[in-house]
């Protein structure tokens, strides 16, 4: 019995200090360890707000943010508005010098202003620094023409685009197009043609007009100008003398005015973009060119009743060259932001090759930027539709202003949005009958100058 | 006008009959499209030419719900409702002195005090956004309070003095000889009499913050919204949500109608008060 109780005591010694050396080595893994987390996630904590406008990406998004916040430890208040409504807060937000948003939607038609006003921070400081993004991230892969509206003179970059927009020309009623015996058309005079031989004739619930467009002029005109030789400045963005009436811009304005005057739907000037793809994607009208995603609606929206009959081409081109117009939106930064590297984290999780195609393959949606995505089989498997190649011709459009000189610069120029509104207001004049083509392109022209002048421009 | 001369007039003018249901319905015509639209079937709302008997749907008022909207609608009415309640109990004391104060300067300080009404909105938003934003006042409630308050003020006493003025001094002497108190003359002699004038303005406030717009946009982002500019956010980028637009029209629409006929009697009367004289 004696025996047995220094060994039990022995025992007992053994197990306390076991037990001691099992909470010291516990407690010295464990303060091991929390450094180890925090440097896994090393943006524990951090609550990251950004802005964009109401998109269907964001919308897909927002299901995959869950992943992005498991994976660094942030929350992202991601705060989504109306177009027209984001557009005017950011504005403020950002010419005030605001830090409420890390990161924000870099709109395309205010990119120009933007950009030259500094308001936005050099996202070159981070894709170049190996530290923050890995080489495999690689900048070079997003469309060059997608990206232009957001590189300074220098050729800094600040914003990545996450949207493109490619002009092309959807054609709803094939069936009455060889009913009448004219093909598909390749340039303007051909479409004048096309247009003419379809307006009028009986759609099966009622008679179908032409063409249709939107009230977004400022858009839909340029590609004419440059089709005939001219451009909205004289040389954009260095010089931005107005040109608007040049020959070539009168005899665009005169054919697109035409267009709609002759074979639009009654009440065309009023048209929303809206209202503009109900009736082609419904049969009513058989021409409409503008973006891809409004006019491929007619090959993948419910409601389209002219799946079988409808087409998706390249604009027309002109008698001086092929201009269809593209346009990109893109994510940054505000130079003030507070949370920069975190907001970069969040962008680079965004717009990496892995998420971009992982977005395609689970949802179709085709507008992304990124070059190796876009010419992935699985791309080009999900926007075939009807045996057209809808990717290609994307592709093709979103880059072309990289490929020969940028002829969409003058969308880049600052002063831009004045001169959309002259546009607008001179296409109304001619297509209500207010003013001739040449008349009105005249007094366009003065009133730019007048609004660029008051703007302080020196023109 | 007499009957007998209205008769004749119907006989010479046999449209005269007409003219007000004519009127009516040219004034009630875009509300009455609003609410039609908030009914079709989207397939239906851009069809041309218009369908005016189709099956009713309620998939917009649902799809409003869904998106939030009702949080907006709450915004709204918390934000039109206290900012009325406040201008007006700031107000009407300030009214009331200033209807009583025979100093010199009166005339000055009225125009003083109806300065902010005087300049557009515009000119107050930048000081305005920039100042909450500091104050971490920007997409608050508490924010667009304030505001409204501050433009509804100059508004409540400038339409309240006039019924203070209406109100005889010598009632209130007559009180006060009786031995009563100044909060027992204010409160049971003189408010009553102004009761019209009360509903008059707490219309127009109310209208004034429920209606807005522009304030709310500049200084709202999610948390704040109003309905106006909730209604707003169904104008997508990709396209415009026609059917959810006129559903929160509709229902922005309605609280100012139940609100106006349950206090029309004081609303005319409130607004004529001092009309004709004699």
């Amino acid at each position: 019995m004696r025996t047995t109780e220094p060994l039990r005591i022995d025992a007992q010694r053994r197990r306390l200090i076991k037990a001691a050396a099992a909470t010291v080595a516990v407690s010295a893994g464990s303060t091991l360890a929390f450094p180890a987390l925090a440097q896994a996630k090393p943006f524990a904590g951090v609550k990251l707000r950004g802005a964009a406008y109401q998109h269907g990406f964001f919308n897909i998004l927002r299901k995959y943010i869950p992943e992005f916040e498991a994976q660094t430890g942030m929350t992202v208040d991601l705060q989504l508005s109306a177009f027209p409504v984001y557009n005017q807060q950011a504005d403020l937000e950002l010419s005030s010098g605001g830090s409420a948003w890390d990161f924000c939607n870099v709109t395309f038609i205010l990119a120009a202003r933007w950009v030259a006003a500094g308001l936005l921070a050099n996202l070159d400081d981070f894709s170049n620094d190996r530290k923050l993004t890995p080489a495999s991230w690689n900048p070079d892969d997003f469309v060059k023409g997608a990206q232009l509206p957001y590189l300074d003179k220098a050729g800094k970059t600040f914003g990545y685009s996450w949207e493109g927009g490619a002009m092309l020309m959807g054609i709803s009623r094939t069936d009455l197009m060889k009913k009448r015996g004219v093909e598909a058309p390749r340039t303007f005079d051909e479409l004048m043609k096309v247009c003419e031989a379809v307006n009028g004739q009986d759609g099966g619930s009622g008679p179908v007009t032409g063409f249709v467009s939107s009230n977004l002029h400022h858009w839909f005109l340029p590609p004419y100008i440059q089709g005939y030789g001219g451009d909205l400045f004289v040389n954009p963005p260095t010089d931005i003398k107005p040109a608007l009436d040049t020959p070539a811009s009168i005899e665009a304005t005169a054919f697109y005015t035409t267009l709609l005057s002759k074979y639009g739907p009654q009440g065309v000037l009023g048209y929303t973009e809206d209202q503009a793809r109900a009736a082609l994607i419904s049969g009513r009208s058989n021409i409409f060119i503008h973006s891809s995603s409004w006019v491929t609606a007619m090959l993948t929206s419910p409601d389209s009743k002219v799946k079988d009959t409808a087409r998706v081409m390249r604009m027309p081109a002109g008698p001086k060259g092929d201009f269809p117009a593209s346009n990109s939106q893109g994510l940054g930064i505000p130079k003030n932001a507070k949370n920069k590297e975190a907001a970069w984290e969040f962008i680079k999780w965004t717009l990496s090759p892995e998420l971009t195609a992982r977005i395609v393959k689970d949802t179709g949606h085709p507008s992304i930027c990124r070059r190796s995505v876009i010419e992935s089989a699985e791309y080009k498997r999900i926007n075939t539709v009807n045996g057209q190649d809808i990717g290609k011709l994307y592709l093709e459009v979103l880059d072309m202003p990289s490929k020969t000189h940028n002829y969409m610069a003058y969308r880049t120029v600052k002063e831009f949005p004045l001169i959309g509104d002259v546009v607008n207001k001179a296409v109304e004049r001619v297509v209500s009958g207010q003013m001739p083509p040449a008349e009105s392109m005249k007094s366009a022209q003065e009133a730019a100058l007048g609004s660029l002048r008051r703007a302080g421009a020196k023109v | 006008m007499t009957s007998q001369r209205m008769l004749a007039l119907r006989r010479r003018w046999p449209l005269a009959r007409w003219a007000v249901p004519i009127i009516l319905l040219v004034m009630l015509l875009p509300f009455l499209w609003l609410l039609q639209m908030s009914f079709k079937p989207t397939p239906l709302i851009l069809e041309f030419p218009p369908r005016v008997f189709f099956t009713p749907t309620l998939e917009h008022y649902v799809g409003l719900w869904q998106a939030g909207f009702p949080e907006s609608f709450v915004n709204s009415l918390i934000t039109s409702i206290v900012s009325t309640v406040l201008a007006l109990l700031l107000g009407i004391p300030a009214a009331y002195a200033l209807s009583r104060w025979t100093g010199r300067g009166r005339f000055g300080l009225g125009l003083g005090i109806l300065l902010t009404r005087m300049a557009p909105p515009i000119a107050f938003t930048i000081p305005f956004f920039l100042a909450y934003r500091w104050l971490g006042l920007l997409d608050t409630r508490t924010g667009l309070i304030l505001i409204y308050m501050t433009f509804n003020l100059p508004l409540v006493i400038w339409m309240m003095q006039p019924f203070f003025d209406a109100v005889p001094e010598s009632l209130e002497e007559a009180a006060l000889m009786d031995g009563a108190g100044f909060p027992t003359v204010f409160f049971e002699i003189v408010m009553p009499m102004a009761t019209a004038g009360i509903a008059a303005t707490s219309i127009l406030c109310f209208l004034y913050a429920w209606n807005d717009f522009f304030f709310a946009l500049i200084l709202t982002r999610t948390d704040a919204r109003t309905a106006p500019v909730a209604v707003v956010n169904f104008m997508n980028y990709e396209g415009w949500e026609w059917g959810k637009i006129a559903a929160g029209g509709s229902l922005v629409m309605a609280p100012v109608l139940v609100f106006s006929m349950l206090v029309r009697r004081y609303l005319v009367s409130g607004l004529t008060a001092g009309a004709v004289k004699g």
